[in-house]
């Protein structure tokens, strides 16, 4: 975790000494300033997350300070120190928005207690907004599930590699469940605790794509009324995910380079630099070797994030675990609708055995959840998946052989415009037999 | 811990800390450090750091007079006093050091607060002890730990002091190893 970096603002050297002394000791990252000004010019370089001002200072006061800083980013914690005596100018410094004031000299119990306050307070903010992030996030998919030696291999892996602090670049087709195996890493990590921030690369527009992730400043851009955290620093000691990765364009590829090298960065229209401590897990479903030769991707950026390589296998390479998939889902989604299906038809199951299911994992969720709406009785049936209706013969699977014929003969005759000669010859029958056939079935052109 | 030869601490009582107090610090601080101690007269009193309006003794002005006692880069120096401590900005300290640096001081003033045992001075030492060895530890660069029972952590009340063990935890204690080997 990032150490709590502290401006003490004091125009008494001795006053900045010792108290700078004491908080070094406690493993924060001191910077000391004489006056407000001084203090003003630290800030443009350095991001604080909490200023100790004197109130009684020679030039700036620091109230005043305390509101310009509140401007500047109200973010920052203040914590006003004063003599005894000045309370009213304490109290003053509290309706301007300052955290809290301290009486010199004070008790270390005070200041330590206050201290933590105010990282707890900041952790809870954090919390909160990454909550919100999430919760507009809600993904339909399970946890991973799976019990095919593919998907158990995969278990393995991310077991083996979440403790490390290593990049990760997870590949495989779309709908194969990367970002489930991206938050598998991130909470067999040590970053559990912390938040897990995704941001999908292709799904937003190249110009908001750089205020998302590094968030902006106040004024920025017209549309700027505050500043506003972007994902890398929402993802501070947490996991950032990166989907789809290979859909960045060549400009953000130099920026996401230039923090995954120094983990620094600047707010959109911010001047001082943010730091954040995040591990980078990125997906793609892009062979990124071919863009790289085709000149769409940077080298060095690839290199930077295949630390650690995971291909995540398609569905068609682990069908073993479609019915435990399959069953998964309509628990959820009889749950969701109130509906009481109990399980599925055996022929529907062995159908989605035959099925190559090229949308993987997310296809079959899909597909489950129609079928858990469009299903009548207790029990799914080949019928309730439409999406063999598409893939397959138009001729219905169940049935008598009668009907099937039936179907079949009607099939090629709109397909071939009712020639009867080349119905029958794609038929394999002779064209008495196929008109008689049709009188048989009761077989009208329809207009 | 095998004593290392070249590194040494000193230790240095101004005013009247009793002997017996001294020489269990010393035997303590060899053991847990692994370092030869050696007990040491410096100052004769601190009075030039007293502040007269708080009528308490200023910690930093005496480790500033007291790190002159020490030249060798690889020694330190702990001076054990009963006055009453302070940095500016605070009311009172238990003790201080300078951070990486070559000198600490502990005071027994607030030690003495709540003695409940039998054996009250066999408690105090005990707390001494505590506090010298936190004191030492910034010495050598360490910070305060979020583990409460590690010597390292931050005690904001004597009853902090008497809760926390008398050893490093694993982390500090190989960040204090580090350190020494460094020396």
């Amino acid at each position: 975790m990032l150490k709590t970096k502290i401006l003490i603002v004091d125009d008494e050297l001795i006053m900045r000494e010792s108290l700078g002394g004491w908080l070094e000791r406690d493993g924060h990252e001191i910077e000391k300033a004489a006056s407000g000004e001084e203090a003003l010019k630290k800030m443009q370089q350095t991001r604080f997350d909490v200023l100790l001002v004197d109130i009684k200072m020679e030039g700036m006061s620091g109230l005043e300070l305390l509101k310009k800083v509140k401007e500047y980013d109200p973010d920052i914690e203040v914590v006003m120190i004063t003599a005894f005596g000045s309370i009213s100018s304490s109290i003053e410094a509290m309706k301007n928005g300052a955290f809290d004031y301290l009486l010199k000299p004070f008790d270390p119990n005070e200041l330590g207690v206050l201290i933590e306050k105010i990282i707890e307070n900041k952790a809870q903010i954090m919390e909160n907004l990454y909550l919100r992030e999430q919760h507009k996030e809600v993904t339909r998919f399970e946890n991973m599930i799976g019990q095919s030696s593919a998907i158990r291999n995969i278990f393995s892996l991310i077991q083996d590699v979440a403790p490390m602090e290593s990049t990760i670049l997870l590949t495989g087709e779309t709908g194969t469940g990367k970002g489930l195996a991206a938050k598998a890493v991130h909470t067999h990590s040590n970053r559990c605790q912390g938040p897990f921030m995704g941001i999908n690369c292709g799904a937003i527009p190249e110009h908001l794509m750089e205020s998302e992730l590094f968030g902006y400043q106040k004024g920025a851009f017209t549309d700027a009324k505050e500043n506003k955290k972007g994902r890398l620093e929402l993802a501070n000691g947490g996991t950032l995910f990166l989907d789809e990765i290979g859909e960045i364009s060549m400009r953000m590829q130099i920026d996401l380079l230039r923090v995954l090298e120094d983990r620094i960065f600047y707010r959109v229209g911010g001047t001082q630099p943010i730091e954040s401590d995040f591990r980078v897990i990125a997906a793609t479903n892009r062979n990124i070797e071919d863009a790289i030769k085709r000149g769409s991707f940077r080298e060095d950026l690839f290199y930077r994030l295949n630390v650690i390589s995971i291909e995540i296998p398609t569905l068609k390479e682990r069908k073993e675990d479609i019915p435990l998939l399959a069953e998964q889902f309509l628990f959820r989604f009889t749950q969701e609708t109130n509906k009481s299906i109990k399980k599925i038809h055996r022929d529907a199951l062995d159908e989605m055995m035959i099925y190559e299911w090229p949308g993987n994992v997310r296809e079959l969720e899909n597909a489950i959840e129609r079928a858990v709406v469009v299903c009548k009785g207790e029990v799914i049936l080949p019928e309730n998946l439409p999406i063999f209706k598409h893939e397959t013969s138009p001729a219905p699977r169940s049935g008598s052989l009668k009907e099937m014929e039936k179907t079949h003969i009607q099939t090629a005759l709109a397909d071939n415009e009712w020639n009867i000669t080349k119905c029958a010859q794609i038929l394999q029958i002779d064209r008495s037999t196929l008109y008689n056939k049709i009188k048989a079935y009761n077989i009208k052109r329809n207009n | 811990m095998a004593s290392r030869n070249k590194l040494n601490i000193l230790i240095t009582t101004i005013g009247s800390i009793p002997k017996h107090q001294l020489l269990a610090v010393a035997e303590s601080v060899r053991d847990q450090f692994g370092i030869h101690t050696q007990t040491q007269e410096t100052l004769q009193d601190i009075e030039f750091a007293l502040d007269t309006e708080r009528d308490q003794y200023n910690s930093t002005c005496i480790l500033e007079t007291l790190q002159d006692f020490v030249q060798d880069p690889a020694h330190k120096i702990v001076a054990l006093v009963q006055e009453d401590l302070f940095i500016p900005i605070l009311t009172h300290v238990y003790g201080e050091a300078q951070l990486g640096g070559k000198a600490c001081i502990v005071s027994s003033h607030r030690l003495k607060e709540d003695l409940k045992t039998v054996s009250i001075q066999q408690e105090l030492t005990l707390r001494l002890i505590k506090e010298v060895y936190h004191e030492l530890g910034h010495t050598f660069g360490l910070l305060h730990c979020k583990d409460s029972s590690c010597i390292m952590h931050y005690c904001r009340s004597i009853r902090d002091v008497d809760r926390k063990s008398e050893n490093f935890c694993r982390y500090c204690g190989i960040l204090l190893e580090d350190e020494i080997k460094k020396l």
